[in-house]
């Protein structure tokens, strides 16, 4: 049987879906630009940053009618409450990208200095988890998505290092300050693009098992 | 807050001469509180609503197996007047049906014709009383020698509602209760039913999920004369166990 909704959150995912490649091509072209200090390379993400916003503003208007029109329950309800989720945290991967991108202009305008060796695993790192997360709720695979809540811890000690480095290289370089704030900035973008990944993960959860997973740590201590 | 168990059913078998209508039903309504019975048209939620006050007894082609219980006590055993049975659980039915006599008349009748009120006084005070109840007071006051009959759609369900109330029940049934009217006063129904379970307790049928969801604490799914599902309304409208339940009320069911 067709549903009036069935077509609906098929709108939904779709956009979503396209959201979410959006946010991996973003951050991969933002990294390319950091690595290679090339700003022509880095102003490019903007459009893409657009195109984000512009979906996750017709995906507001689509739970909105969808949840006016349509009064979804069950599975139905649970796709459109992670879908809106999933949206927020995808649309924050977009703004996290375009503020590394900035890092990268401003370290290509700047007498260059080697760039932390950490930096580099933490940005494999946070690639590998959004890319995981993506990966779960694009199969809509609840187990898969549970491994990626408990992925974050490296990237903790990774940003965690990078900051201790640079605050040692302003020290011994005070010349380099500014860079060495660009890395600590990235670094923390990247461990809230991790942040986000896992939260993508919990959305997944909700969705396929009608768990909210959110804090559970926290909340249990 | 403890909640008690009301009525119980067991084992519930019902046939229709050779068609059976529910199989082996087993069912608990908790005390204050409304239950709703939900299911596509002829799955049995109805049948089982009319087991309860025995409204069944009426056709003739009907047989009741198993057990209901009523705090308890078995009401299909012998020696239990079905009239009385009535007074304790009320109904009220789709189709507004007032009496064709006057707004106090219609409340007054089944207080007089069970002997509930000693005197004229008493029985003033037991309708007035039930019309507030049924938070139709304010709008009747003034015109209770008007006819029932002349009263809007949604005013007259409440006032089925005050007759009910009236022989003091303790369980009210309503079979799609707000189904003939409108938005406006299928919202103060669906209000009344919330203060009502301070005092009763409520089993609705109804076809509207939404209504479901939105007036009880507990829901039933039926399907093809069987009990699905029953549980935590706000559980079964955000995660059913079962996979038909979910196909009902998403509307995937074909």
């Amino acid at each position: 049987m067709s549903r009036l909704v069935e077509s609906h959150l098929t709108e939904l995912r779709q956009k979503l879906l396209r959201m979410a490649s959006l946010c991996e091509a973003i951050l991969e072209t933002a990294l390319e630009s950091l690595w290679t200090r090339n700003a022509v390379l880095a102003e490019q993400v903007k459009p893409d940053d657009l195109e984000i916003d512009r979906l996750d503003v017709e995906i507001d208007e689509l739970v909105l009618r969808l949840l006016a029109t349509q009064a979804p329950v069950a599975d139905d309800l649970r796709e459109v409450i992670a879908s809106k989720m999933i949206a927020i945290d995808l649309e924050r991967v977009g703004d996290l990208a375009r503020n590394v991108a900035k890092s990268a202009i401003s370290l290509a305008d700047n007498p260059e200095v080697p760039t932390p060796p950490r930096l580099r695993t933490l940005a494999d790192e946070a690639q590998r988890i959004l890319r995981r997360s993506l990966d779960c709720f694009a199969e809509r695979d609840p187990n898969k998505a549970a491994e990626v809540l408990d992925d974050d811890d490296q990237v903790d000690e990774d940003e965690d290092l990078v900051i201790r480095a640079a605050i040692e290289e302003i020290r011994t370089h005070p010349e380099y300050a500014s860079q060495e704030v660009d890395f600590i900035m990235v670094a923390k973008n990247l461990e809230r693009v991790a942040d986000h990944a896992t939260n993508i993960a919990e959305g997944v959860i909700l969705a396929a098992e009608a768990r909210i997973v959110k804090h559970a740590e926290k909340l249990a201590q | 807050m403890q909640y008690l168990t009301k009525i119980t059913a067991r084992d519930l078998n019902v046939y229709y001469g050779d068609k059976q209508a529910l199989f082996d039903v087993n069912l608990d309504v908790q005390k204050n509180q409304v239950t709703a019975l939900i299911g596509p048209s002829g799955c049995g939620k109805s049948t089982f609503l009319r087991c309860v006050n025995r409204m069944n007894d009426v056709i003739d082609i009907c047989r009741v197996e198993g057990k209901i219980t009523l705090d308890g006590d078995d009401i299909y055993r012998e020696g239990i007047d079905a009239v009385q049975l009535r007074a304790r659980v009320g109904m009220v039915f789709q189709k507004p049906n007032p009496f064709p006599k006057t707004i106090y008349e219609n409340v007054a009748y089944g207080p007089r014709i069970h002997g509930l009120a000693s005197n004229a006084t008493d029985l003033d005070e037991i309708v007035m009383n039930s019309l507030e109840r049924a938070g139709l007071i304010d709008e009747v006051k003034d015109r209770l020698d008007d006819p029932g009959t002349g009263l809007s759609g949604g005013q007259q369900q409440r006032l089925c509602i005050a007759r009910a109330i009236a022989v003091s029940p303790e369980v009210i049934l309503m079979d799609e209760p707000c189904s003939a009217l409108d938005p406006i006063a299928t919202a103060k129904i669906e209000e009344l039913m919330g203060e009502l379970t301070e005092n009763y307790t409520i089993v609705i049928v109804t076809h509207s999920m939404q209504q479901a969801a939105r007036v009880s604490e507990r829901t039933a799914f039926f399907h093809l004369g069987i009990v699905v599902e029953e549980g935590e309304t706000a559980k079964i409208f955000t995660d059913p166990v079962d996979d038909r339940t979910r196909d009902y009320i998403t509307g995937r069911f074909g």
